[in-house]
């Protein structure tokens, strides 16, 4: 049983001026325990909506449905209300620029410490030495829990949001572009930190991010998102080496490459509207390899080897594989 | 070290606008020229003792700077700010007592309109776009617009059978005179309801719209979604989070408020002959009593003055950013 | 052939000039009804301003029925504390208020535009020097300071429209500062310079088309605020000789309409007045929104997510068959 289990997660959004937004079509996916998934796409795909969904951090012009399970136990179904048990205990998550995830007015130190005294895993004292452990793991001076967020660089931050979401021993941290909008340097701290928190606490890592380098270098398993779903998913090594999906293939060609010649190709066109039905695969309009039947019928995800699914005709009709890696 | 940095560059600043406003006050009332209102002494009816000493004590035979150094060593070792043309009472003991009887009023005014304004503020951007919102945000402009001065004599039309509508049968100066202390204290707080009220109503509309204004900013910012995540009840992020974020733009709003307040007072006072620095600057007008004009002119602007310095102290404090 | 991405364009000669600031105002009324209800209110009093001295049935000086006549056929809107007819007041009273109120936001915005042009361009010295004197003014009690003005000075037309507009600069001077200072340093501007363009050019040309519809928006406020003062001022005796709209107040006031329950006598010009500041801070407002567009999604709120109900007919891969309408 794997630690955390993603079943045919759905979003809706309603629409300011009517109308609604399908904004993830049914998703399914699974981390095991000291593993990292990466969930990659474009801007836009969805990959971020999915990601708070599995915490229910949704709006409430937000409609879901599907199933989530950690460690067998379901915790979508329940709503809002009962959501808030399993928050930080379970799953915790590090947003997409943690320079603003920081309240202002309060140290870091006792924002730290807030979750850890409301869900009773630690009080007092032995909270705040909890809590300053926890800024020594991510690489922190322990003094530095007095102070207040501005007084962190970017890199800082980052890492001290990554501390404060360890605050109450989850089993899963959801990652949020993590890297994003910070120097390479740093970037590469922060990853390492990642791969170094999943190997000693066993901590499950779900990594959303649109940088594949990224992905390529820390992650173990991937799920490549288009237009609300899943496009392919499996090992990282298959998807560079073997992609079963245009677009997963597209996308590491799109990506440019540090020593070498080889020219930056970007995939023309644009995401499909998620506030109509689609009809076909919603791949269709930008796909090299697309044909008849793709405009007609949407494929299913399906497995094409051991623990590599994709949702592609092209899998049906050349089940050897088709689409060459990337040289 | 970096933070009373902070508080002596703000006492300095206090401490100058002060020195503006006596200046700005002494240059209108000396350096015009000609016209009854240069001379201090030309109070009329003064006995010609009373005008040789003002005279002397404020150098009117002087030229114009050494008048000014005069003035200022009256004003500031001796608190003497001349003498009232109306009554040749000194003007500071005069004011002093207005000014009693001003603060009370205007405090419990404006406490009202801060609450009335953080309940419904809140309420309007809790329940963002509905009824509450659009009921609390339209009351809000319409009494904010209405000119003090009208909502005072609204409220003198709809009330003046029930709740007394002009000034005080006592004085609070004259406290022990007459009456049991708790009889004149329930006469100053029957009359202080419609002045207290009218104040509360102009002012409150403008707190309504800021506190809205910065809940809706702080109810979207990334933090309360962290806090949101980490299981946090919704009060909890309300109170701890929101709420103290808000309170920033919050003081900042009551700070520069003060000016509003004052003329606000003003008008109250005339309007319900409340007998505090208001009415004595009405009056001052009135009869054209020039030092009385001044001097309330000096008080009013210390005392706004020192409640900016307040609120920077207190903006300071809530604020770890300002460093400088 | 390859795309670019937008961010690349940003700071080259590409990045789009913004258009002349005619439009965004004109954009404004056509967009947000608010605004078209304050320009309707505050144009109904102008216009009554303009055609309606002509118009009045009496004298807005002489007696034409007894002290305090409720409205009548022959006085629509009954007379006042000295037998004046209210109607007629109204009118040319308007007239008085409301070129006051222009007038003096007119000073204002030349005084205050002006300094905060000079500041947030010249920096350095200049700039502190002038907000030095700015903050000293924006405490200093203004009503105060203006009834100390008036009273030694005398009362008349242009005192009290100086007065006014000599007191309401300092906040349209910060505003423009600022806003100065942010377009000085915009690309276009900064390579303007570089290529030698006079200081007069750049403002004519770059900044001050920029600056204007905020400049604007401020400026309808002040309005409103010299209406009020205008008002205030005449309840103290040191406002404007004549009649207008505050002198009616006063005078009701004097000859104690309230109690005598002539409500004809003040609520006429209290409501004018009143209307025509909410037509100016809603005009004012819309315009500022426009500007600053602040839409925030609130992570916190009285309703919640939803899960969705209905068993899920669908398998995880079709498009679902949504309804087009809101729920």
């Amino acid at each position: 049983m794997s630690l955390l289990e993603v079943r045919d997660l759905q979003v809706w959004f309603d629409l300011p001026h009517g109308g609604r937004l399908h904004a993830v079509q049914g998703m399914n996916f699974a981390v095991d325990v000291g593993e990292r998934l990466g969930l990659v796409g474009e801007s836009g795909c969805g990959k971020t909506t999915a990601l708070l969904a599995l915490m229910g951090l949704l709006p409430p012009s937000a409609e879901v449905d599907g199933t989530v399970l950690i460690d067998g136990t379901e915790i979508l179904r329940g709503g809002e209300d009962a959501m808030r048990a399993y928050r930080w205990t379970d799953v915790a998550m590090v947003f997409q620029g943690a320079m603003n995830a920081f309240n202002p007015v309060k140290t870091v130190g006792s924002q730290i410490v807030e979750p850890m005294e409301f869900h009773g895993t630690a009080t007092g004292a032995v909270a705040k030495r909890e809590a300053a452990d926890l800024l020594e793991l991510v690489g922190i001076p322990a003094a530095a829990a007095g102070r207040y967020p501005h007084e962190f660089s970017g890199g800082m931050r980052q890492r001290a949001a990554i501390a404060m979401a360890l605050a109450c021993g989850p089993k899963v941290l959801l990652a949020d572009e993590p890297t994003t909008a910070l120097d390479v340097m740093v970037q590469a701290q922060i990853l390492e930190l990642l791969v170094s928190l999943t190997r000693d606490l066993g901590l499950a890592v779900i990594l959303v991010t649109h940088d594949l380098p990224v992905v390529a270098q820390v992650c173990d398993r991937a799920v490549v998102m288009y237009a609300g779903r899943t496009a392919e998913s499996g090992p990282i090594d298959t998807l560079f080496h073997d992609p079963r999906h245009p677009y997963t293939r597209l996308l590491f060609e799109a990506t440019p490459d540090l020593i070498g010649d080889a020219e930056v190709v970007s995939i023309p066109g644009a995401p499909p509207r998620l506030d109509r039905p689609l009809v076909g695969c919603p791949f269709e309009p930008r796909c090299d390899r697309a044909f008849d039947r793709c405009k007609v019928d949407t494929p299913r995800l399906a497995v094409v080897a051991a623990r590599h699914e994709a949702a592609c005709h092209l899998n049906d009709v050349a089940p050897a594989g088709i689409g060459s890696g990337v040289g | 070290m970096r933070r009373t940095d902070y508080v002596i560059k703000r006492i300095f600043f206090a401490v100058m606008t002060v020195f503006v406003a006596i200046t700005i006050n002494f240059l209108l009332f000396r350096a015009l020229p000609g016209s009854a209102v240069t001379n201090f002494a030309r109070a009329p009816h003064a006995s010609p003792e009373l005008r040789a000493t003002l005279t002397h004590e404020f150098g009117l035979d002087q030229p114009l700077w050494k008048q000014y150094a005069l003035y200022l060593n009256q004003l500031v070792f001796h608190g003497n700010m001349g003498i009232s043309f109306a009554d040749n009472q000194p003007v500071t003991s005069e004011l002093a007592g207005k000014l009693k009887n001003t603060i009370g009023m205007v405090f419990v005014g404006t406490f009202l309109a801060i609450v009335i304004g953080v309940v419904t503020g809140f309420l309007a951007a809790w329940r963002r776009g509905g009824a509450v919102d659009h009921a609390s945000t339209s009351s809000a402009i319409v009494f904010y617009a209405l000119p003090t001065q009208f909502i005072g004599m609204m409220l003198i039309l709809l009330f003046a059978s029930v709740l007394p509508t002009a000034g005080m049968r006592n004085q609070v100066n004259a406290f022990f005179s007459g009456g049991s202390t708790w009889s004149n204290l329930k006469d100053i707080g029957l009359h202080m309801i419609l002045p207290a009220v009218t104040l509360a109503l102009t002012l409150f509309g403008e707190y309504t719209l800021v506190v809205r204004s910065a809940m809706l900013e702080t109810l979207g910012e990334d933090y309360v979604l962290t806090a949101r995540a980490k299981g946090l009840p919704q009060r909890r992020i309300v109170v701890s989070h929101a709420l103290r974020n808000a309170m920033l733009p919050i003081a900042t709003l009551v700070a520069l408020s003060l000016g509003f307040i004052v003329a606000g007072a003003i008008l109250v006072e005339i309007v319900f002959s409340w007998p505090g620095i208001g009415q004595a600057v009405y009056e001052a007008v009135a009869t054209r009593d020039y030092p009385m004009l001044q001097g309330a002119f000096l008080i009013l602007t210390l005392s706004v003055v020192f409640f900016n310095f307040i609120a920077d102290l207190l903006y300071f404090k809530l604020d770890p950013r300002i460093t400088e | 052939m390859k795309t670019v991405e937008p961010a690349v364009v940003e700071g080259t000669a590409l990045e789009a000039r913004p258009s002349r600031g005619g439009h965004p105002i004109v954009r404004v009324f056509r967009e947000r009804p608010s605004a078209v209800l304050g320009l309707s209110l505050v144009l109904f009093f102008v216009l009554v301003a303009i055609f309606g001295p002509a118009l009045a049935p009496y004298s807005w000086t002489q007696p034409s029925g007894a002290v305090f006549a409720p409205p009548s056929a022959q006085h629509l809107l009954g007379t006042d504390g000295s037998g004046v007819d209210v109607l007629s007041e109204m009118m040319y009273g308007g007239r008085t208020s409301l070129i006051v109120g222009f007038a003096a936001a007119l000073v204002a915005m030349i005084v205050g535009g002006g300094i905060g042009l000079l500041a947030g361009y010249s920096g350095g010295a200049t700039d502190v020097g002038l907000m030095r004197v700015t903050d000293y003014f924006l405490v200093i009690p203004d009503l105060v300071l203006m009834i100390v003005i008036a009273t030694v000075f005398g009362p008349s037309l242009s005192h009290v429209i100086l007065v006014i507009g000599l007191l309401l600069w300092t906040t349209t001077a910060r505003i423009v500062r600022a806003q100065v200072k942010s377009i000085r340093e915009r690309v276009y501007v900064r390579r303007a310079r570089s290529l030698g363009a006079s200081h007069r050019r750049i403002v004519f040309q770059h900044i001050l088309p920029q600056v204007a519809p905020l400049l604007i928006a401020t400026t309808v406020l002040t309005i409103a605020y010299a209406i009020f003062d205008e008002s205030a001022l005449a309840f103290l005796g040191v406002g404007v000789p004549g009649v207008s709209w505050g002198t009616m107040l006063e005078h009701a006031f004097e000859r104690t309409a309230m109690t005598e329950g002539a409500w004809w006598a003040f609520v006429p010009p209290g409501l004018a007045i009143g209307l025509v500041v909410i037509g100016c801070y809603l005009m004012g407002q819309a315009i500022e929104d426009a500007l600053n567009p602040r839409l925030r999604v609130a992570h916190l709120s009285i309703r919640t997510w939803r899960i969705r109900k209905a068993p899920a007919a669908t398998t995880h891969l079709d498009p679902e068959p949504d309804r087009e309408e809101a729920v």
